[in-house]
């Protein structure tokens, strides 16, 4: 037979052709599967992907050095450029830092001038993160200092720059900080420049959201977030970011402590404010040993009767050194 | 003698599975390539060329599991764009002894009509069970440069690799006609 190219046995078309055809169905049906119950395919996927891709550890490791090192020669190939731009940005952060300097001893000339008291107890503790211990839903990490440090729930922790989340778990060598981020934190802030009060509330994405926002047309993306004291929370005036509008349209916080690199955070020792609980009372003459004089006679007043006579009259009472709470 | 019948066969096929493999693993390194750059799927062009020279290399279940792997990887709807390349290369193996006659520019322009078929019929079967499509300009230069890579894929083949088509007469291992 000229036109049998190859010597096949006569069965091996028709079951070439059925294999092939089975095949195909296979794969219609693999295709529809997916189209009607895709979760299941794609939890197939990634079972697969997630078997064979970290194995390739060390296929991408020499591959991505080599793509890192390209990129580092096409830097070099830039260099004239780069240089420029660094000069012309050194330019501009000098005149920054003169501001900042200005600045600073303005502010230091003010705070002396109206003798403002700093808290002095804002001291801080500064510990290692130990592991990440946050999954999908959970936003935390674990320091290493715990309650043999001292430590105590509540107190806020920052990294170098920003408030980071606050401690919530204490164990006796670690302690547990809830990051901003989490779903479960809600914190009191402040916007800056117009000093809104509002709650900033984490939802696992890496900026969280400003709820309870008065009048939210009067901030604008770029005012700074502090911490607020409402509640007793935190020690106010704790720099927690910047306002940004989020792709959903809601007002978020871009977070200035930096969620990526959490390797060393500080706890700040917050000491519970102070509650001022009375109102103020009557002020009245004591004497040396503080007890209540009689303003009318200057004499030690009966102790039954601790108010004013009201028919009191005659001489003044002596100039008293100082009058004190009485009480 | 049946060893070595076997033998010239599994060398080819495994030196095909590895050019896969490399393949795909170059696809999924993290090189920032940009998104939106179509890259030429040298694969394909690659399989198409084999079955054209050697069929008996490739068996259609092995090229059906390979391109059902690259569709589970590179995150295609898996079981499709397989289903295409199976069709096309199942109708070229069909051809092989036209193509045997022809010469590089007209196996070229069949190679690209089947091509054009797969991506089309890739479109048309996504399109009828509403599922979002590639954008169609991209996909187009895609296959522009898959075709345009066509005739280098060849010559590597046949260069490099050594594969090429039968000559008149030729008989493998076993005495048979190729």
């Amino acid at each position: 037979m000229a036109s049998d190219r190859s010597n096949e046995a006569d069965y091996v078309r028709p079951v070439r052709r059925l294999v092939i055809g089975v095949l195909a169905l296979v794969l219609l049906a693999l295709f529809l599967i997916w189209r009607i119950d895709s979760p299941r395919i794609e939890r197939f996927r990634t079972a697969i992907i997630d078997a064979v891709v970290p194995n390739m550890d060390w296929a991408m490791a020499p591959v991505t050095q080599v793509a890192r090192m390209v990129e580092d020669f096409r830097s070099y190939a830039r260099i004239y450029e780069q240089n420029q731009e660094l000069r012309r940005e050194l330019q501009q952060m000098r005149a920054w830092r003169e501001a900042a300097l200005q600045l600073e001893q303005r502010n230091a000339q003010l705070l002396d001038m109206a003798q403002v008291r700093l808290d002095p107890q804002l001291t801080h503790v500064t510990g290692v993160v130990m592991a990440d211990a946050g999954g999908p839903f959970r936003q935390s990490v674990l320091l290493n200092v715990g309650a043999r440090d001292g430590i105590v729930d509540g107190w806020a922790v920052m990294d170098g720059l920003g408030l980071a989340g606050r401690i919530a778990g204490v164990g006796e060598r670690s302690s547990r900080v809830i990051l901003l981020t989490d779903s479960n934190s809600r914190v009191p802030v402040s916007v800056q420049p117009g000093g809104q009060t509002a709650l900033l509330s984490g939802d696992n994405s890496p900026a969280p959201v400003l709820e309870f926002v008065e009048s939210p047309e009067a901030l604008r993306p770029g005012d700074r977030v502090v911490s607020a004291s409402d509640g007793g929370v935190f020690p106010p005036g704790l720099l927690v970011g910047e306002v940004a509008l989020g792709a959903d349209g809601r007002l978020r916080v871009r977070l200035a402590a930096d969620y990526g690199r959490l390797d060393f955070l500080r706890v700040l020792r917050s000491r519970p404010a102070e509650v001022i609980e009375q109102s103020g009372s009557l002020l009245r003459p004591v004497d040396e040993a503080g007890r209540p004089l009689d303003p009318a006679t200057g004499l030690l007043a009966p102790p039954a009767e601790p108010d004013l006579a009201p028919d009191a009259v005659g001489e003044p009472a002596a100039p008293v050194a100082g009058g004190a709470q009485d009480g | 003698m049946a060893e070595i019948g076997r033998f010239e066969t599994l060398g080819p096929m495994a030196l095909w599975l590895l050019i896969a493999a490399v393949s795909i693993v170059v696809r999924l390194l993290p090189l920032g390539n940009e998104p939106g750059w179509p890259m030429p799927d040298v694969l394909l062009a690659l399989t198409l060329a084999w079955v054209l020279r050697r069929q008996s290399h490739l068996p259609a279940a092995l090229i059906a599991l390979v391109f059902l792997i690259e569709d589970l990887f590179l995150m295609r709807p898996p079981g499709l764009w397989a289903l295409m390349v199976l069709l096309g290369s199942e109708f070229l193996r069909r051809r092989e002894s036209v193509v045997r006659e022809l010469n590089l520019l007209f196996e070229w322009a069949m190679v690209a009509g089947v091509m054009l078929a797969m991506v089309l019929g890739n479109r048309v079967l996504r399109a009828l069970v509403v599922t979002p499509n590639d954008p169609l300009l991209p996909a187009l230069a895609g296959l522009l440069l898959t075709i345009l890579t066509y005739p280098v894929v060849v010559l590597v083949l046949q260069g490099v690799l050594r594969i090429r088509k039968p000559a008149t007469g030729e008989v493998d291992a076993r005495g048979r006609r190729l």
